[in-house]
């Protein structure tokens, strides 16, 4: 009797948990219902101020829906951790290069670690890390340890950073975590601009300021690199698409006095093909040929030609020609670093001094503002470029010292882009760079497709299951539906509880557990017959019933349950919350289905409700 | 209500019947995957899809050659829903770039027929290379587990006799995924994460049944000659057979309703389901515990089985 009694308190506390637990959702949608009933924005503008409170702790505490249904964007992005190793070492030598681009290709195949790639391709070499990475004196292990530290210190840096950059932007909700030991998931919803968003993510924002070096020196850089290259005839990557562009980049060229090329192209002159050079010393490539300068820039044959510490960068933004083509400059900057990001304390997006042209002001901290004040005092007259990430703003001619540690960013095309480049300049650069490799974005008019099959899906899904136990089982079937009942309400105020989404494969996950969490019903109630059958009364028959069929109800909630925690364990994102809908339903189906359905019995054998015929 | 009365099914005598069945299945499903292969989704191979919708409807064809027109190579294909098609393409970095590429074409080639891109997936190779492992090691892990749980509860070979039961469910559902691959507009049958998701959920469930069965046979098996087997292996089959049924009844109803309501990205996994514990089912009974059966008349030896303390 004591137990009976601790059961009944156990199914009254549960039921009462779980209603609790799925009260803001029902508040939240009620208010919401309420919102849309108002004629005017006023009214229910009205109707929010009074009911603030209410209505955001109700929002805050509902079942949360998962990306799919309210729509928005799943994003995996991989940090680049080659790159962050390759930063990290010195003495780089070509034995270096040819090892970290074994590691990057073997990395881009594989989830293993960046790092036991790294040490696996050292050893291969039978090369001490040491040779690259920090101390001589240091050993193999110690290295492994400071770059493994090093490694997990960037992901978690590039998660915080990206995570600034999300909030700075403006995404409600945003769930940023971290996967592996190089992929950082970013999971938006209701975003509706895309691409400006991937755009905000995925640049590095390195920052750097660099001296241009005289414009003589790079056009006789842009000579030996053609020369170079008519007599190697373009090795064969480069070759093939060569031809076609060569006659694009020929229309866009200004015919204009002041800016007559320097070099005619002809076919003799690959580069110059693509590359036009003013009198003045200023070179340019067409929007056409953007691409294939880039990459040959790329190359590590032509980048041996250019000067010592020094590397040619296109502009990130073209130049207007004369006849509207746009013209991206090219300029040759030293390698060297005068500064970097890292001393920009303040970003704020502007209109120029004309007002109309968009800009970011930047402020440094006192320590940027000491070394800009020596920098730009030791190279009046000399031009600076403000390199973001490897894509020159604008070069400036430094006009006199500037002691208050103030710059400039222009060359923007739009308020807009200003404001998302003052977003990064403030999150902070990224530790290494970042690459999106896997995106999934869903609509919101799909999202609301999403819901209505789902919800469609369970109704259908109980109809069908509890209207078959009724018909199958008769009395007994009331039971059983009565914990089918609260075992979907168990499902969903765990979700809401543990603040869990509710997604697509979820609503599988429940429809799945409607079907599976009335099985143990069905074997007990089998069983029932049989004992009946062989002549017990219903009292003993229950009783047996529900002991006898309790092991094979344990075995295979047991089998069911490891699956879909397996399911959890290896799975990604939305297979993921099906296995956790499909756990949570099949555990609690072992309470509702034996200690629920077991108690109403209980009770309507105690007021002689029970028969025989019951159990149909 | 009772769907089976008292049956008297003679499965042991006729298991050969069965066994022959069982081997045509998996063989015809083994040959497609070999000659046919499958049709992996983007989860698995990478790349692009776009979802995209129409206001009106339009033929496949006329979206088609637009989209060649503008220089979009990929397949087109009808998606499961009304007005709406699935582009799928090779993995761009850049999603964006293809939204507006596919977008502009559209709008400039098909004025009249507001269309809207309601969903981008993009999935990388490397995210591609690691869902392909990560579900082996998720399906061989759960195979080990449920071998050991069954092992534990029952004996080495009734476990055994349960995971080769799950493996022959799961391969012919994969042969089933094979064949029919591509052949209906409304379901593809893809294999993505969510096949993986059926197949996890396939096994954990496939040995429900076999357990149930097993459960009996352990019941009445204790203290019996090994020349009574066949008549208790029978009895048992058939004394569960009608919850065996209804247990696998009531799932396959549910799982029917994902496939008809739940829309396009559910159906694959609901056809893998419904036809895995369909086949899980007939493998309880059919496969299971047959071969334990026939191990048991093999070894010659009387079973000693765990956890049977009832009187």
């Amino acid at each position: 009797m004591k137990n009976k009694r601790f059961n009944l308190l156990l199914i009254a506390v549960v039921t009462l948990v779980a209603v609790w637990s799925l009260w803001p959702t029902w508040r939240d949608y009620t208010f919401s219902k309420q919102l849309n009933s108002f004629g005017s924005i006023q009214d229910s503008l009205k109707y929010v101020m009074s009911h603030r409170e209410e209505i955001e702790d109700a929002r805050k505490k509902s079942l949360k829906l998962g990306l799919d249904l309210r729509g928005g964007m799943h994003l995996v992005m991989e940090v680049d951790q080659v790159d962050l190793f390759e930063q990290k070492a010195w003495n780089k030598d070509a034995k270096f290069s040819a090892i970290m681009q074994a590691v990057r290709a073997k990395a881009a195949q594989s989830d293993v670690r960046v790092i036991d790639l790294l040490v696996g391709e050292f050893r291969n070499e039978n090369i001490p890390l040491s040779r690259y990475f920090y101390d001589i004196r240091n050993s193999d292990q110690e290295i492994v340890k400071k770059l493994e530290k090093e490694s997990e210190d960037a992901l978690n840096r590039a998660k915080e950073i990206i995570r600034n950059r999300i909030d700075q932007y403006g995404v409600a909700e945003p769930v940023i975590t971290t996967q592996g030991s190089r992929k950082i998931i970013i999971e938006l919803p209701g975003v509706s601009d895309e691409n400006r968003v991937r755009n905000l993510l995925k640049g590095t924002a390195k920052l750097e300021f660099r001296l241009l070096r005289e414009p003589e020196v790079m056009v006789r850089t842009l000579d030996r690199i053609n020369t170079y290259l008519a007599q190697n005839s373009l090795s064969a990557p480069a070759k093939a698409p060569l031809a076609p562009d060569s006659s694009s980049a020929k229309a866009p060229q200004p015919d204009s006095v002041a800016a007559t090329p320097a070099v005619k192209p002809s076919s003799s002159n690959p580069l110059y093909d693509l590359v036009g050079v003013f009198q003045n010393g200023t070179a340019y490539t067409s929007e056409h040929s953007r691409e294939l300068v880039l990459s040959l820039l790329r190359r590590a044959d032509i980048q041996a030609l250019m000067p010592l510490d020094t590397e040619l960068l296109l502009a990130a933004k073209p130049d207007i020609g004369k006849n509207g083509e746009k013209l991206y400059p090219i300029y040759l900057v030293k390698k060297a670093t005068e500064l970097t990001g890292g001393v920009i304390t303040e970003a704020k997006a502007t209109f120029g001094s004309q007002g109309v042209q968009p800009e970011v002001l930047m402020s440094m901290n006192s320590d940027g503002t000491s070394k800009w004040a020596r920098i730009t005092g030791a190279n009046i007259g000399k031009r600076i470029a403000i390199v973001l990430d490897g894509a020159v703003y604008s070069a400036p001619v430094v006009q006199s010292k500037i002691p208050n540690g103030n710059s400039v960013i222009n060359g923007i095309e739009s308020l807009e882009e200003a404001k998302d480049l003052e977003i990064v300049l403030k999150a902070g650069a990224l530790p290494a760079p970042v690459r999106i490799t896997e995106e999934r974005s869903v609509g919101p008019s799909l999202g609301a497709d999403y819901i209505r099959a789902g919800i469609q899906s369970l109704a259908w899904a109980f109809l069908a299951v509890s209207v078959f136990m009724l018909v199958y089982y008769k009395k007994a079937g009331i039971a059983a539906d009565i914990a089918l009942v609260l075992n979907i309400l168990i499902v969903l105020s765990v979700l809401a509880g543990f603040n869990a989404s509710l997604s697509l494969p979820g609503i599988a996950g429940i429809v799945l557990t409607i079907g599976m969490a009335v099985d143990a019903n069905v074997l007990i109630y089998e069983r029932i017959r049989e004992e009946l059958a062989e002549g017990k009364s219903v009292i003993s028959a229950v009783t047996q019933g529900y002991d006898r069929a309790f092991s094979s109800i344990l075995d295979s909630h047991v089998t069911t349950l490891s699956a879909a925690f397996l399911l959890y364990t290896y799975g990604i994102g939305p297979i993921q919350g099906f296995a956790v809908t499909l756990m949570i339903g099949t555990s609690a189906s072992l309470f509702t289905a034996i200690v629920v359905t077991r108690e109403i019995f209980h009770l309507l054998l105690a007021k002689n409700l029970m028969s025989e015929k019951s159990f149909g | 209500m009772r769907i089976f009365q008292k049956t008297h099914f003679n499965f042991i005598h006729n298991r050969k019947i069965a066994y022959g069945f069982s081997i045509i299945l998996l063989l015809a499903g083994m040959v497609s995957l070999v000659v046919k292969g499958l049709n992996y989704g983007i989860d698995f191979r990478g790349g692009s899809e776009v979802v995209i919708r129409f206001d009106k409807n339009i033929d496949v064809g006329e979206i088609r050659s637009v989209l060649d027109a503008a220089g979009v190579s990929g397949t087109l294909k009808q998606y499961g829903m009304d007005r709406s098609f699935l582009f799928s393409t090779v993995f761009q970095g850049d999603t964006g770039q293809l939204k507006s590429l596919v977008s502009n074409a559209l709008n400039a080639r098909i004025p009249g027929n507001h269309h809207e891109i309601v969903r981008i997936d993009a999935v990388g190779p490397s995210i591609a290379s690691d869902l392909k492992w990560s579900a082996v090691k998720a399906l061989i892990a759960s195979l080990l587990a449920i071998l050991l749980y069954v092992g534990f509860r029952f004996e080495i070979k009734f476990a055994t006799a349960g995971v080769v039961a799950i493996f022959h469910d799961i391969l012919t559902v994969l042969g089933l995924f094979s064949i029919l691959g591509g052949l209906f507009p409304f379901m593809p049958l893809e294999m993505d994460q969510s096949i993986i998701a059926a197949f996890l959920t396939i096994a954990g469930y496939s040995i429900t049944d076999t357990v149930v069965v097993y459960d009996r046979i352990r019941e009445r098996i204790r203290g019996q000659k090994p020349s009574e087997y066949e008549r208790i292996f029978n009895e048992s089959m058939n004394q569960t057979l009608s919850r065996t049924i209804i247990t696998s009844g009531t799932v396959l109803l549910s799982v029917l309703v994902l496939f008809i309501f739940a829309g396009p990205a559910i159906r694959g996994f609901a056809f893998a389901v419904f036809s895995g514990i369909l086949i899980g089912t007939y493998s309880s009974i059919f496969v299971a515990a047959p071969l334990v059966y026939d191990w048991l008349k093999m070894t010659k030896s009387a079973v000693r089985l765990r956890g049977n303390k009832q009187p």
